[in-house]
């Protein structure tokens, strides 16, 4: 009886293909109708059957891929499943897209995307064996996603195979393909398709080209899978390996400038860190260990700011909190250090080492406090105007948040240097740190300098730990992670020297970065050691040392 | 007078860790384990001492002496282990099987006997100091350079010896000893044995640096401390002075390491770590620098904190901790020995003012309190 009710609908199936468009929507619409509200399994079915064996069309497609992927659901009495996913306070919310009886986005009053969280939707409950039907398409049913991540991936897992119902329907998904990586990936995907059943070498070769100039992610992969085919005409898969050569090598550059990219972020924030404590250093002689925890107070500030902007004031845009965050981190930490330099540190100017000891133990206060308070592991939400990223070519993306860093730390040195080169207290900075009594002699207050420059440092320091809450976690310690690396920036550049902490910063991060990408990451980091340990061998005294008498002292 | 007294102290002082807590134990009244936990402080003592020669002597900050300490420790680990997996009649330690090594790395090989593993102990850290020591000292970086580039090579050892591919272990070091020399380590007569051993190489190298630091060896060390640049012009070699002595301190380091590990029975790359090292400084700071004693007391005082506070009250370690050091710098520049001089000084003043019947002044301040010269005795 089934059959004999299938070989039925079969025969109306064909008779209605032949039949009028509008006959053939009428049936569509029947059997989706069935499928949402079947009489009973048996119908439903059937139907799910009759949709998968009809012509390839993409509001078809759509629907089963609905149910294939069980987003199938009901909204208003209309069917339809999720689109791509936003974020809005603590749930998850889509773009609806209707599946039946028209196909469309759905709007809201405002004539903008309706953005509905799931539990505002009822979902058609389908069993596994009715989705098993669609067994035949599922490989790759996924390209009609309304997802254009799940559509992207979809693309990339479609098989070069003669199958004629993907041949028929990769082009009528690509026809409505609106997301530029997701098209990038459903092109490669059919070069590669018709690449397979290429007839003669001339074509293959126009496809390899194509194959190439759309630079999809898996390109070489499919190139060299291609050459490798048994009954490739020879020509073919030569030119196919080489492109693939080609790709790979350019694909190599690009990972290259990627390096270089965040070898210069890396720079960015050692410059940022070091900045601080090389000027107490060159102008007070403190080697200031506790410098690492003015970064993690940044941080801290940075995260009280958005508790207080999203649970206080309910500033529903992230974007204002970090705009504030910047100022109150630099004056939150610039404060400590100027609390600090007045309990203990204007006790230790110019003794070093003692410093160091004691600021040691500041620095263990200090974590020991953020930990009792914070606990262990807080997190800053990323404000919206720095995620994502810039797009140089499809393979070579920038994000925002580390280009807001770089271009921070230019902002930083520029105002530093305006500071001292410009400003009455940059002079006195300067005076203070060539000669301390002869400034004090012609009037300088020293006292005075010596606590503004601690509070510029420690801000320094506080702004750094906000930019850092954009690229990691907030922990009570993360201070010690950069503050060993921020001392050899100091050291290799040579004590008290701006353009030589800035030089040294920026070829440490480079260096570093280069390194890690060639051998291990931590193999990276204990060459870099000895290349500075190599080169501190020649240049004891950092890249730009002091000349003459001060250089005796 | 004093030299009479501070000799009584020391007597005092052997007295109580060589019969006193012994005797205890067989008594039944101190347990081994607080036998064993005395043993381990002696042998940061004996790394304290190493410490106090390179920088209360000499005036150089190495920060890398906790490192120095794991490599020794490292070598007997090593050995230890390789007993311990002949014991279980396995061919391979278990961290190796786990890692799917198919044989034992060559750099294993020597520590199968108990003598080599000794030796190299003491000489591997020797050779690594030498080595670093030749080329920081021979381009002039001391003071803060020194501090820094010491640190930075501790880090990065600690991050290699992080890594299984360093075939040692890993983040979670040698373990699971078995026995030393035969005798099985678990028992309560090993621990005693080699908390005698301990105490006796403390003393030993107590003396020993002691004998060097009156000698004109020392003498010149502590010239260098004081004035690098006038030791160098009256035709000493000081590189040679200042190798010499950062080799010397690297081998009490890797002795301490030594006898730490079987007392432990555990040793870990995070015994290496940063804070490690400015740890052991700080014993030292806290003891007072430019005196062995201090050293020694140092260390064993901080420990003996360091337990107390983890079991009273855990969170609180690290801000006793950082205190101190701030106190410590700040107000005890000599540390408790320095403070204990003083007070010691203060009561003979007083009885000598009562005897003569004339009030006296304080004692005289021996310390120094002008930064300018702060600043030359640090050698910056």
């Amino acid at each position: 009886m089934n059959t004999g009710i299938r070989l039925i609908l079969c025969l109306l199936l064909s008779f209605l293909w032949l039949g009028t468009a509008y006959a053939s929507d009428d049936k569509v619409g029947s059997c989706m109708q069935q499928v949402l509200y079947p009489q009973n399994d048996e119908m439903r079915a059937q139907a799910l059957s009759a949709l998968a064996s009809l012509k390839p069309s993409s509001s078809v497609l759509r629907f089963l891929e609905a149910v294939n992927s069980n987003s199938l659901y009901l909204y208003k009495d209309k069917a339809v499943t999720l689109g791509s996913k936003k974020r809005n306070g603590a749930e998850d919310v889509y773009l609806i897209y209707q599946l039946y009886p028209e196909q469309m986005v759905l709007l809201d009053a405002d004539a903008q995307p309706l953005m509905l969280p799931v539990t505002a939707l009822q979902q058609v409950q389908i069993s596994r064996p009715h989705r098993l039907l669609l067994a035949p398409l599922s490989s790759w049913i996924g390209i009609f996603s309304m997802d254009p991540q799940k559509r992207t991936m979809a693309y990339g897992q479609v098989r070069a195979v003669s199958d004629t119902m993907l041949i028929n329907a990769l082009p009528l998904a690509l026809e409505n393909e609106t997301d530029a990586s997701a098209l990038r990936a459903g092109k490669e995907a059919w070069y590669a398709l018709r690449l397979n059943n290429a007839a003669s070498a001339q074509t293959a070769k126009l496809l390899i080209d194509s194959l190439e100039t759309n630079g999809g992610d898996n390109a070489t992969a499919r190139l060299r899978a291609y050459a490798k085919k048994a009954g490739v005409p020879q020509e073919a898969a030569v030119y196919a390996s080489a492109k693939a050569d080609k790709l790979d090598n350019h694909y190599a550059w690009l990972q290259r400038v990627q390096h270089l990219f965040s070898g210069i972020s890396l720079g960015s924030i050692l410059i940022l860190v070091s900045l601080g404590l090389a000027i107490v250093y060159g102008l007070a002689g403190i080697i200031n260990m506790a410098h690492g925890e003015f970064l993690m107070i940044g941080a801290y500030a940075t995260y009280c700011t958005e508790m207080l902007f999203s649970n206080v004031l309910h500033v529903q845009n992230s974007n204002w909190f970090f705009i504030t965050a910047l100022p109150v981190s630099f004056i939150a930490a610039g404060l400590m250090g100027l609390f600090l330099e007045w309990l203990i540190i204007r006790r230790l100017y110019a003794r070093p080492l003692e410093s160091l000891l004691a600021t040691w133990g500041v620095s263990l206060v200090l974590i020991q406090t953020a930990r009792t308070i914070f606990g262990d592991l807080t997190a800053v939400k990323l404000p919206d105007m720095l995620a994502g990223g810039w797009q140089v070519s499809p393979h070579l993306v920038l994000p925002y948040n580390r280009i807001f860093i770089i271009l921070l730390t230019i902002v930083v040195v520029v105002a530093l240097y305006g500071m001292l080169f410009r400003t009455r207290i940059g002079m006195q900075i300067r005076a203070v740190t060539q000669n301390r009594s002869m400034s004090a002699c012609l009037g300088i207050d020293t006292r005075r300098v010596d606590a503004f420059t601690f509070f510029i440092g420690a801000g320094l320091a506080g702004l750094a730990g906000c930019a850092m809450t954009l690229i990691g976690n907030v922990v009570p310690d993360m201070g010690q992670t950069y503050i060993v690396d921020s001392f050899l920036v100091v050291v290799t550049g040579g004590v008290g020297k701006l353009i030589g902490t800035i030089t040294a910063g920026l070829g440490i991060g480079i260096f570093s970065k280069v390194l890690e990408a060639l051998f291990q990451a931590v193999y990276g980091k204990v060459l870099i050691l000895l290349l500075i340990m190599i080169y501190m061998q020649f240049k004891p005294r950092g890249l730009f040392p002091d000349k003459g008498r001060i250089a005796e002292e | 007078m004093p030299d009479k007294s501070s000799k009584l102290v020391t007597l005092l002082f052997v007295l109580f860790f060589a019969i006193v807590l012994p005797a205890g134990h067989l008594m039944g009244i101190v347990s081994i384990n607080t036998i064993s936990l005395w043993g381990r402080y002696c042998c940061f003592a004996i790394a304290a001492l190493g410490i106090d020669l390179i920088w209360g002597y000499t005036g150089i900050m190495s920060m890398c002496q906790a490192f120095f300490f794991c490599l020794g420790g490292y070598c007997m680990g090593m050995h230890l282990l390789l007993k311990a997996t002949a014991l279980q009649g396995q061919e391979l330690p278990d961290f190796m099987v786990w890692n799917n090594f198919s044989s034992l790395p060559a750099f294993w090989q020597p520590f199968h006997g108990f003598v080599p593993a000794v030796v190299l102990a003491l000489l591997v850290p020797a050779v690594i100091a030498f080595v670093i020591g030749f080329f920081v000292f021979r381009s002039r970086i001391k003071g803060v350079y020194m501090a820094i580039i010491t640190q930075a090579f501790a880090l990065g050892m600690y991050l290699l010896f992080l890594r299984n591919e360093t075939k040692l272990g890993g983040t979670n070091g040698l373990t699971n000893f078995k026995a030393v020399l035969g005798f099985d380590l678990s028992s309560s007569n090993t621990k005693l044995a080699l908390y005698f051993a301990t105490v006796a190489m403390l003393c030993i190298s107590y003396i020993l640096c002691r004998k060097m630091m009156a000698s004109k060896f020392g003498k010149v060390l502590q010239a260098i401390r004081d004035s690098e640049p006038r030791v160098g012009y009256t035709a000493y070699r000081v590189l040679n002075y200042k190798l010499a002595v950062f080799v010397v301190a690297a081998v009490l380091a890797g002795l301490a390491g030594m006898l730490y590990v079987p007392q432990t029975g555990i040793i870990t790359p995070g015994r290496m770590s940063v804070t490690s090292s400015v740890e052991m400084l700080m014993w030292v700071a806290l003891g007072g620098r430019g005196k062995l004693k201090g050293a020694i007391i140092g260390a064993l005082l901080v420990n003996c904190l360091y337990s107390l506070c983890t079991s009273l009250f855990p969170e609180g370690w690290l801000f006793v901790l950082g205190v101190l050091y701030i106190l410590t710098v700040l107000y005890f520049d000599k540390g408790f020995t320095g403070l204990f001089d003083k007070f010691a000084a203060l009561l003979r003043s007083r009885r000598k003012a009562v005897v003569e019947g004339v009030p006296s002044p304080h004692a005289e301040n021996t310390r120094v309190s002008h930064p300018a010269m702060a600043r030359s005795s640090e050698g910056n």
